[in-house]
């Protein structure tokens, strides 16, 4: 079985899980007092955000890594990563309004957490267009992993942006030093979304990276 | 002050509407581009 295969199945099997996810939290999982059903965007976003978050984290690191050694196995790594971040980010902007509108009587505020997450969007943006520009595979590389490891910079501040800013966007109520400030039910559930994201980001990156390589050894022949 | 819950599901279901829409559409793009490898 090739890795684009095995990605397919482990994306099939994330979709699958997925489905499950939305039937515990639809279902099985209590409506928080004072936010209501709106609350439970954040089984989805959450996850989504982490996973955004940590994409950009392996671009960087990916980069850094290729600089060194000039493996080209990493820049592939490195544009998986960034392409699936992407998806992930996206879902993290359009839910994140929507919970804001009837919890904050806004689509949108200009605090540091959702302008800095905005440009890391635009990080991704830049760097998936950035590698569709530059034509000479090496420069390429080179240009990229400069752009992911800015991008590698930019992922604690957004994390630590509700710490150092007075935001409207709330503080971490389980990445954080403490214990987990959610009942066992809900923490249940978004522990379940969260090893579906991760199982959809696996997924994603094995079918990416094989067409990344694919691409790749086509430009050799 | 009210001790209703506030009923705001609609938004609720927005929410997973579009993000079931985002990851289906990208499972989709990548099972396109990848279907001969």
């Amino acid at each position: 079985m090739t890795l684009a295969q095995k990605g397919r199945w482990t994306t099939g099997v994330g979709l699958v899980l997925l489905a499950a996810v939305y039937v515990r939290a639809l279902a099985f999982t209590p409506v928080e007092r004072l936010q209501g059903a709106a609350q439970k965007i954040f089984y989805l976003h959450v996850p989504a955000a982490i996973w955004t978050e940590t994409a950009m984290v392996l671009v960087g690191v990916a980069s850094i890594f290729f600089l060194f050694l000039k493996d080209s196995r990493l820049d592939s790594f490195a544009a998986a990563s960034a392409e699936v971040g992407t998806a992930f980010a996206t879902i993290v902007l359009t839910t994140g309004p929507i919970w804001g509108k009837p919890i904050w009587g806004t689509w949108w505020t200009w605090d540091a957490r959702l302008t800095s997450t905005l440009f890391l969007f635009f990080l991704y943006i830049g760097y998936l267009l950035l590698r569709g520009a530059v034509l000479d595979p090496g420069v390429r590389a080179r240009y990229s992993a400069v752009l992911g490891i800015c991008g590698l910079c930019l992922v604690p501040f957004i994390h630590f942006s509700v710490y150092l800013f007075r935001t409207l966007h709330p503080m971490p109520i389980i990445l954080k030093p403490s214990s987990p400030s959610l009942p066992g039910n809900m923490l249940a559930t978004w522990l379940f979304s969260l090893a579906v994201f991760t199982i959809l980001y696996v997924g994603f990156v094995m079918q990416r990276y094989a067409l990344v390589r694919a691409r790749e050894g086509a430009q050799h022949v | 002050m009210s001790d209703a819950v506030p009923q705001n599901a609609g938004y609720m279901v927005a929410a997973y509407i579009v993000a079931a829409v985002i990851l289906a559409a990208y499972a989709a793009s990548l099972y396109r581009r990848t279907k001969g490898l």
